[in-house]
């Protein structure tokens, strides 16, 4: 009996091969940004390769072509759903190699649109993440929710999704007057979407089983593999560098760090659902304690200078002129500096020679290290399990690719 | 020797549920599932197809869809089976219509010395002809898979032959008790049996009623069961490489095949065309007053509309299902139809039994 | 500072009522059918008049608009005065701070030595709508107007827009040149904040 024998190898003796199939680039679930090569024994993956690439538009050398300012608006197409985090890493990095605080203020509405940005991140998420394992009234929940917060950033920085407000050394605007009030009422908008999204999905025995025990990792290899963010603390790693680096003023707010214990997609899930929570509270921290006073540093270097200034008083128009086409001189050296985007760490090194250009522009993007280790999450599960890890992964080809 | 007036009776019939099927649910039911959808997720909905500037909220786009995917280039890929890629669709369509042929939609009523049966073939074996019938499906989608020549497609056909081979099991299973309690496998009786409200068969069979919804909406491949055509994951599933005329089949089989298993539910669950606390003898008297035959006439357009409407909120409950559930993994699909449903629809016949041994539950 | 961690709610063991499926889908399906019903009313009361009772956030588009607030960034128009000629002096500010390179000047004189664009040539099929030729013209020439409507074409060389397709007057911007003056250029001085009406210090 064939059985019997030690080296027993199934596919030889019944003369079948594993199935060999491209699932991406054009695959619902892929999103055209990346492409799976999968090696099926039925439905089992037997073998996957990733294949990133496809959505690369040479973010990092069309850096090196633009004057400092000018990254900004290129920034906002990294990770798309959370423009503003982009915005702040950037600036924050410039602002470390120049060396100059901005005022409290700005501190502040940073961290406000930030907040915003993660929270217009993991909204998109999980609302895609529920869209692709079929429940797509709770999608759409989420997406409405997204559109509400939307109309609020539209309202401070004039786009929905390619926000541009940050600038070196302050922000383009100040909030408007009805801020807050209009804040209050989207956030109580949203938390009733929340909980309309939560029950659908949360207590659902079908949702739990697809979610949990899937595309798990342990806490080691995640750290192993360079982790960060969501799937990071979803092993149980209280790593955040809102709280173990804090940046803006992080470090007076008082938010939860939540964690999971077993790092597969429901922690995952959870995690990003608890963040969402945790974000609110943080703009509604802000809200009360948000000081008084100006939004960009005093200097003529690193702000534009008003209208008023330029038409009355010549040396402010020739310095105006010169930032503009020179650009503006950031003084030589190198840097890096992370922030907590809603993927996870997204670092931005910058290499300066005293140009108004970055000779170098390199970005740390948080989705990577997960996408890179996708194929051990998700090896010997079935093809199904693919759809909920890479969506808890969080690809966003623009950030990922660059 | 079959009459022609027969004859003519038997076509109004088929006439009768052809239009309804394929005329009026099926395109009605893509508008359905648009507007009730879009409504429940706080949307408004496709409206904007227009004649003449009426809009009809929409309705008009369900005509417009099938002019569109008629003119539609009827694309086959290079590789697949020419005969059987044209076969599929046809494979699966007929049976969903041909299941309607003994599902009474309405009771027997009679003009001067001639007894009309809303019925197109009074099967005794009624029950039993159904689920033949819904099993030849599962050769065109199949078929349809395989003759693709498409990973994805087969890897549905896959899943879908396997699903559907698996819960039709299942579903035979859930409506033994029912048949026990009834004593019948006649549609048309076991209607007829439950004239008296009391004897409708959710009052007494509802697990049954639940087992038996659950494995139909797995049988249609329907969220949350529709691991077969899941979008994120295979496509489209097992129709990926059709288009235009014959993906208007697989499209209306599917809707076709929701207003079959509402029928069921109604039929034998529901109380076929029974107003509660109505006989039908008793709707006739009320009519008496304007002779005999008219009262007939009268009694046979209540009834109907009766069992529309009842179809119409079984139908509506599925497609709130639709909306609201997440999708099974495929080996979670298994898993339950042969590890919990198939135990429970066996646990429940033998509940039936003993209640009829011990007279707990009525003989009727 | 320490970390406050808090450990997300896994569920692990589901209780018998989870367990089986039909409560949590008929509490899911309550869910929706909450939604339905109060929309499905909210739309039949709007057609009857009370448009408040409207909960569906679709906005309905060619029957109504979207409200754009002040800040908002639309196409880049160059600024007609109430003479009649354009604010633009044809310096290149906007030229050399426009991130996709979009804007083409070409610069003119007239007969009294003021400077204009003789073509102005902004090519709206690679404009990212960043604000940046708004946010250093020097005479508040060039601004972001509200106008987002028929900005598609077929065509890419239609998006090209010259000066001609650019001019718009003056007195239809007065919102935004307001708002430029308010917020977006004197921001380094010193603001009220909106939530805590105290007293500007000095």
């Amino acid at each position: 009996m064939a059985n019997n024998q030690k080296n027993y190898d199934f596919h030889k003796e019944s003369h079948t091969e594993p199935l060999e199939i491209n699932m991406g680039p054009s695959h619902p679930a892929t999103h055209g940004t990346v492409k799976f090569y999968l090696t099926l024994d039925g439905e089992t993956i037997k073998d996957i390769d990733v294949e990133i690439g496809y959505l690369h538009r040479a973010f990092e050398k069309e850096c090196e072509l633009q004057h400092w300012s000018g990254i900004f608006p290129y920034t906002d197409r990294l990770d798309y759903t959370a423009g503003v985090l982009n915005n702040v890493g950037y600036a924050l990095a410039v602002e470390k190699l120049i060396g100059i605080e901005t005022p409290e203020r700005c501190k502040y509405i940073r961290v406000i649109a930030s907040e915003m940005g993660r929270l217009s991140g993991h909204y998109t998420n999980l609302a895609a993440c529920a869209m692709e394992l079929g429940a797509l009234t709770a999608f759409l929940y989420f997406v409405e929710a997204r559109e509400y917060l939307w109309d609020l950033i539209e309202s401070f920085c004039g786009a929905r999704l390619t926000h541009n407000y940050i600038r070196i050394g302050g922000l383009t605007s100040d909030l408007p007057d009805e801020f807050p009030e209009s804040t209050e009422v989207v956030f109580k908008k949203n938390e009733k979407l929340y909980d309309d999204f939560a029950k659908l999905l949360l207590k659902n025995r079908i949702f739990l089983d697809r979610m949990r025990d899937t595309g798990g990792i342990s806490a080691e290899l995640a750290k192993e593999w360079g982790f960060s963010g969501p799937c990071l603390r979803a092993c149980g790693v209280p790593f955040d560098v809102r709280k173990s680096e804090p940046y803006l003023v992080y470090d007076k707010l008082d938010f939860e760090i939540p964690i999971g214990s077993t790092g597969d997609n429901f922690d995952r899930f959870l995690v990003r659902m608890d963040e969402i929570k945790q974000s609110i509270r943080i703009i509604r921290q802000c809200l009360k304690q948000i000081p008084d006073g100006p939004i960009n540093v005093d200097d003529p270097m690193w702000r534009q200078p008003s209208k008023d200034d330029i038409n009355s008083d010549m040396e402010s128009m020739i310095f105006h002129f010169k930032n503009v086409i020179e650009g503006q001189k950031v003084p030589e050296g190198e840097v890096y500096h992370a922030i907590e985007a809603c993927n996870g760490e997204l670092g931005f090194y910058l290499v300066s020679n005293g140009s108004g250009s970055p000779v170098k522009c390199r970005v740390r993007p948080p989705s990577f290290p997960m996408t890179s280790a996708l194929p051990i999450m998700v090896k010997g599960s079935l093809l199904a399990d693919l759809i909920p890890t890479f969506d808890m992964i969080n690809l966003i080809g623009g950030e990922c690719d660059r | 020797m079959i009459g022609v007036v027969d004859l003519i009776e038997v076509l109004v019939k088929i006439g009768f549920i052809v239009v309804l099927l394929v005329g009026v649910f099926a395109p009605v039911l893509t508008w359905v599932e648009r507007k009730q959808s879009a409504v429940m997720q706080d949307r408004i909905g496709a409206n904007r197809a227009d004649v003449f500037g009426f809009r009809i909220i929409g309705l008009l786009h369900a005509a417009a869809d099938a002019i569109k995917l008629i003119f539609k280039e009827d694309f086959i890929p290079r590789g697949a089976d020419r005969t059987l890629h044209t076969l599929a669709p046809i494979m699966a369509l007929i049976p969903a219509i041909l299941a309607f042929s003994v599902i009474p939609f309405g009771g027997t009523y009679t003009f001067g010395d001639r007894e009309v049966n809303l019925v197109i073939a009074n099967l005794d074996v009624g029950v039993l002809f159904v689920f033949a019938i819904t099993s030849l499906a599962t050769y065109g989608v199949f078929i349809a898979g395989w003759s693709s020549n498409n990973n994805w497609a087969l890897l549905g056909g896959l899943r879908a032959s396997a699903q559907m081979f698996s819960y039709e099991v299942t579903m035979g299973l859930t409506i033994i008790g029912l048949v026990m309690f009834y004593q019948s496998l006649s549609m048309v009786e076991i209607v007829a049996k439950q004239d008296i409200f009391w004897h409708w068969g959710i009052i007494w069979h509802w697990p049954a009623f639940i087992l038996f919804l659950a494995c139909a909406v797995a049988e249609n491949k329907r969220i949350p069961f529709d691991a077969p055509e899941a979008e994120s994951e295979l496509v489209a599933g097992y129709f990926t490489e059709y288009s235009g005329l014959k993906f208007v089949m697989f499209w209306t089989a599917e809707f076709i095949e929701i207003v079959t298993i509402s029928a069921l539910c109604v039929v034998l669950f529901f109380g076929g065309h029974h107003i509660p606390f109505i006989a039908d003898a008793k709707l006739i008297d009320c009519f008496s007053s304007l002779g005999a035959n008219i009262a007939n006439l009268v009694a046979m357009v209540i009834g109907v509309t009766v069992f529309v409407s009842k179809l119409a909120i079984i139908i509506f409950l599925q497609m709130t299902i639709r909306w609201t559930m997440p999708r099974f993994r495929y080996d979670q699909i298994m898993k339950l139809g042969w590890k919990m449903i198939l135990p429970l629809s066996l646990i429940w016949i033998f509940v039936v039994g003993l209640g009829m041994l011990t007279n707990l539950i009525p003989r009727i | 500072m320490a970390i406050t961690v808090k450990k997300v709610d896994r569920n692990v063991d589901m209780t018998l009522w989870e367990r089986m499926y039909i409560p949590e889908m008929i509490c899911g399906m309550l869910i929706t059918w909450r939604h339905f019903f109060l929309n499905f009313v909210g739309l039949f009361l709007e057609e009857v008049g009370g448009k408040h009772y409207r909960r569906i956030a679709t906005v309905y588009y060619p029957e109504e608009m979207p409200i754009v607030p002040v800040a908002y960034r639309g196409r880049p128009v160059l600024v007609r005065s109430k003479n009649g000629i354009e604010k633009c002096v044809a310096c290149g500010l906007c030229e050399a701070a426009c991130p996709p390179n979009c804007i083409s000047i070409i610069g003119g004189e007239r007969p009294n030595g003021d400077r204009y664009p003789d073509s102005y040539v902004l090519d709206g099929s690679r404009c990212i709508f960043c604000g940046f030729c708004e946010e250093v013209c020097p005479k508040e020439a060039i601004v972001m107007s509200h106008d987002w409507k028929n900005l598609c074409e077929y065509n890419r060389s239609k998006m090209v827009y010259t000066k001609k397709e650019l001019l718009y007057p003056e007195r239809n911007l007065q919102k935004r040149f307001d708002v430029l003056r308010d917020k977006y250029f004197s921001a380094y001085r010193y603001r009220q904040s909106p939530n805590l009406k105290t007293e500007p210090k000095e």
